[in-house]
């Protein structure tokens, strides 16, 4: 379904992702592991259409996308979660998700029916429905950009360090609705430091080592092969 | 160090080329559009001195070209006209008359105490809340230009003024400010507040004093304002604060803007292109109000030309003719790579 | 009491105006981050219409009705020109080209009009009295202050309840991010323009109503004013930018009441002092606006 191949993003003099190449199947939940600084979210934010590759290409069903916006992404089923956990601070819980169904604003009904969906899911948001996100808690506001996100019914979600900061308690919980996610036969790409957790639940994995990949294979085979506490500090 | 000279040496002639031309043309409005360049290339220059370097837009360039102006003004209008031409003037100033030559000076030094003693605090800002405080202090010295009856005669013309500037001093002090401002590049201040310019972040973190850098490049752009605007007012004799407010500053950003405002050799090509350019529209202008082919008189036509001009500048080519590099480093790269350009 | 009911009614109809003018102002910076300076000659732009059109056997309304939609057109060609060609290479560039494309305008009403003041056609109430507290108050005033509530119910309504009206507040606010979630960059800022450029005619022709002409230089003023006011309100605050309107107009209006003739000349250089005073406190304005916000 997604297909990278040789991707490079470069910020000034900075040269962050260096040839990296990866695919994403129908239905699979890839991951990509390493250190902080080792490209993985210039990857996934490239593959979004927020930053504009320096080189090499970004295919999305066979279709070239590289230098598509992330509008006109959104828009061919694909959803981001960013890291820097982007609630509108300013706009109620609410108002986060009706953006989060702009694309599809026409289906009134569709949108009312997964609003209601997303507040069963997330029984939080649903107490805090009035209330402006810039209130929420960490932990809420992971949730709310997650359903905000899955209010666009995307076919790909591309998750960014969903457990970044988080008590272990929330982790858990996020990596739960990951899993169930995915058992929903929705298409992820994960971004996470938390390499153990990740592994649990990907069917594959890619290391990414100072903007290189370090090495691929299936979850399994990279749980065993590679030493994780030595991921995070980018060894 | 020598590409430097080259490029000094190659706009130089350039400004001494104009104004030969001019005088041997013999044909006095040549010699009156020659002057007037000169003193545009002087603000032009200033203007880069704090925007180039600093890359922070600034309005209130123009106000401090009035400041001087006004300043050199007072300081030398004869006694004998002071009476007619500021019937309000304290008492104190009425016997001064002070020789043009010594007042343009003082007309230059002043405006730099005033951007000196108002800027201070204004150097901290960046990005919109520098501009708009810097259009806001145009509005002000404007506001005070025009109401301040006693030493600038109100909203009204002041006249009187001794004719003073020639085209070589003009040309002159041109020279000048063009080493001035390729000497201010290249000192340490000037290529710290280059290097601030393109890193904030960096340069504070090396311990560069960004406020201070800005604030120098500052006073040094209000002082040769300051010098351009009292030439300027020894060579027309009378002007009104009018002289000092949008209009002009849209003339002298147009200049800076088209030939490139981070580099010396932007700001003197600019001004050489829109001078020409603006005289150029000018007498079309004449011809078609001379020729009558319209209803009523022509005027506006080259604003809206040098307006589209400067769009498209800006849309095509960000950076200006001269984006990066001056002319004498353009010509030194080109040789060693054979010919090939940069 | 009857001068506390003038000095009211005078601070709320210069507030109305002020307020918005500051919202069309702080509408596009509130997104892109960048000053329009042209912003002032949107007005220019419905006066001129209603110049124009002055001559028509059209209803008054009608006429009014043009020159607002002149004027949304002028906004948006603003984007198109001054704005989108520059708007991804440099803020300076950006502000540059606004000031340029003001310039454009204006010399245009110079070179195809006139560069002395023509008149605009104004409806009778314009120049009626009625009695107030008994004062004769001019109708234009209360046409002013109904307006500016009318606008800005109007406003808020488009602004809280719309999904284009959250997606421009969300686009204030992180606009990359808005995007991502499918909200097209240009719809946004070419809405942020239109509805800059429907107020800025609305108000200029309550603006001209006052003095019945309609000059090249005419956009100035609000412009100035709009920049206070947004200063005053908090930059990136679409409320601040109301508030400051008001908050504006009281000052002017006790300085006008106060001061004699002589300081009276000073005041641009006064509230102009404020204004970078102000800034310099607080670079963000006076009052804080969303959150975060990063240009695009």
């Amino acid at each position: 379904m997604i297909e990278v191949k040789d991707l490079h993003v470069r910020y000034g003099a900075v040269h962050a992702v260096r040839g990296v190449s990866f695919t994403v199947a129908d239905g699979e939940l890839v991951t990509l592991l390493g250190a902080n600084g080792a490209g993985k979210s210039s990857s996934i934010l490239c593959v979004a259409g927020a930053i504009k590759a320096s080189g090499g290409q970004v295919m999305l069903d066979g279709q070239d996308v590289t230098s598509a916006n992330p509008e006109a992404m959104l828009r061919k089923g694909m959803a981001t979660v960013p890291e820097t956990r982007d609630v509108f601070p300013d706009l109620t819980v609410d108002e986060n998700l009706t953006l989060g169904a702009y694309a599809r604003r026409g289906d009134r009904k569709g949108v009312a029916e997964d609003r209601q969906r997303m507040f069963e899911m997330f029984p939080r948001l649903a107490e805090r429905r009035e209330q402006a996100a810039g209130t929420l808690s960490g932990g809420e506001q992971q949730m709310l950009v997650i359903a905000r996100a899955l209010m666009s019914r995307p076919r790909v979600l591309l998750l960014d360090e969903p457990s970044l900061g988080l008590a272990p308690a929330i982790v858990d919980q996020i990596f739960e609705m990951i899993a169930e996610l995915k058992a929903q036969k929705l298409t992820i790409l994960l971004v996470e430091q938390n390499a153990r957790k990740a592994l649990q639940v990907a069917d594959r994995a890619y290391v990414l080592r100072l903007g290189e990949i370090a090495g691929s294979g299936t979850a399994q085979e990279i749980a065993s092969s590679t030493d994780l506490d030595a991921l995070y500090l980018g060894g | 160090m020598h590409r430097h000279i080259l490029t000094l040496a190659i706009l130089g002639a350039l400004i001494v080329a104009a104004a030969l031309l001019a005088q041997l043309m013999g044909i006095r409005l040549y010699e009156r559009i020659a002057t007037t360049m000169f003193v545009s290339m002087i603000l032009v220059l200033g203007l880069q001195v704090f925007m180039g370097n600093s890359g922070i837009l600034s309005f209130a360039h123009i106000g401090f070209m009035g400041v001087g102006a006004y300043t050199s003004a007072v300081l030398s209008i004869p006694d004998r006209m002071k009476g007619m031409a500021l019937p309000d003037l304290y008492p104190i100033l009425e016997n001064v008359q002070l020789s043009p030559y010594l007042t343009i000076l003082i007309g230059g030094l002043v405006a730099a105490l005033v951007a000196a003693a108002l800027s201070y605090p204004l150097m901290r800002l960046s990005d919109a809340a520098a501009v708009i405080t810097s259009f806001a202090l145009l509005v002000v010295l404007h506001t005070v230009l025009t109401h301040w009856s006693a030493v600038t005669n109100g909203p009204r013309t002041l006249f009187g003024i001794p004719e003073a500037t020639s085209l070589w001093l003009a040309c002159g002090v041109a020279l000048a400010a063009l080493i001035g401002a390729m000497a201010f590049k290249e000192s340490r201040a000037g290529q710290l507040l280059r290097a601030s310019r393109d890193d904030e972040v960096a340069a504070a973190a090396i311990g560069v004093n960004i406020v201070k850098l800005r604030w120098v490049g500052f006073i040094l752009a209000a002082l040769f304002a300051g010098i351009g605007g009292a030439l300027w007012g020894h060579f027309v004799t009378s002007f009104s604060p009018r002289a000092f407010y949008l209009k002009e500053t849209f003339l002298i950003l147009s200049m800076l803007v088209i030939g490139g405002a981070n580099t010396v050799t932007g700001a003197v090509i600019g001004t050489l292109i829109v001078t020409f350019a603006y005289e150029a529209l000018r007498s079309v202008e004449a011809g078609i109000n001379e020729a009558g082919f319209m209803s009523q008189q022509v005027i506006g036509l080259t604003e809206i030309v040098l307006a589209l001009a400067m769009i498209a500048v800006l849309s095509l080519r960000p950076g200006g003719l001269f984006p990066a590099r001056e002319i004498g480093t353009l010509l030194t790269l080109k040789r060693k790579t054979g010919g090939k350009s940069p | 009491m009857d001068f506390a009911i003038q000095f009211i009614i005078n601070v709320l109809s210069l507030g109305g105006a002020y307020a918005l003018m500051a919202l069309g102002l702080v509408l596009v910076y509130g997104i892109l981050k960048l000053v329009n300076f042209a912003y002032g000659e949107l007005i220019m732009v419905a006066g001129y219409t209603l110049h124009l059109v002055g001559g028509s056997p059209l209803p008054w309304l009608v006429m009014a009705a043009v020159a607002v939609v002149m004027a949304m057109v002028a906004g948006l060609a603003t984007d198109y020109v001054a704005f989108r060609p520059v708007r991804a290479k440099s803020v300076t560039a950006v502000l540059i080209t606004s000031f340029a494309f003001s310039t454009l305008l204006q010399n245009a009403a110079l070179l195809f009009i006139s560069p002395r003041p023509r008149s605009v056609p104004l409806p009778e109430i314009f120049s009626q009295s009625v009695m107030i507290a008994g004062m004769p108050t001019p109708m234009r005033d209360i046409i002013t202050i109904v307006a500016a509530v009318v606008l800005l119910g109007l406003f808020a309504f488009l602004m809280q309840k719309t999904v284009l009206g959250i997606a421009m507040r969300a686009a204030a606010t992180n606009f990359t991010m808005a995007r991502m979630l499918g909200v097209p960059a240009n719809l946004i800022i070419s809405s942020a323009f239109a509805i800059s450029g429907f107020l800025a005619g609305v108000v200029g022709i309550l603006w001209i109503g006052r003095i019945g002409t309609v000059a090249p230089a005419i956009g100035l003023e609000p412009l100035l004013i709009a920049f206070i006011a947004c200063v005053i309100g908090g930059m990136r605050s679409l409320q601040g930018a109301v508030l400051g309107g008001f908050i504006l107009a009281f000052i002017d209006t006790t300085l006008n009441y106060t001061l004699s003739q002589d300081l009276l000349k000073f005041r641009d250089a006064f509230t102009f002092s404020l204004v970078i005073l102000i800034l310099l406190w607080r670079p963000e304005g006076l009052m804080k606006g969303p959150s975060s916000g990063q240009r695009t």
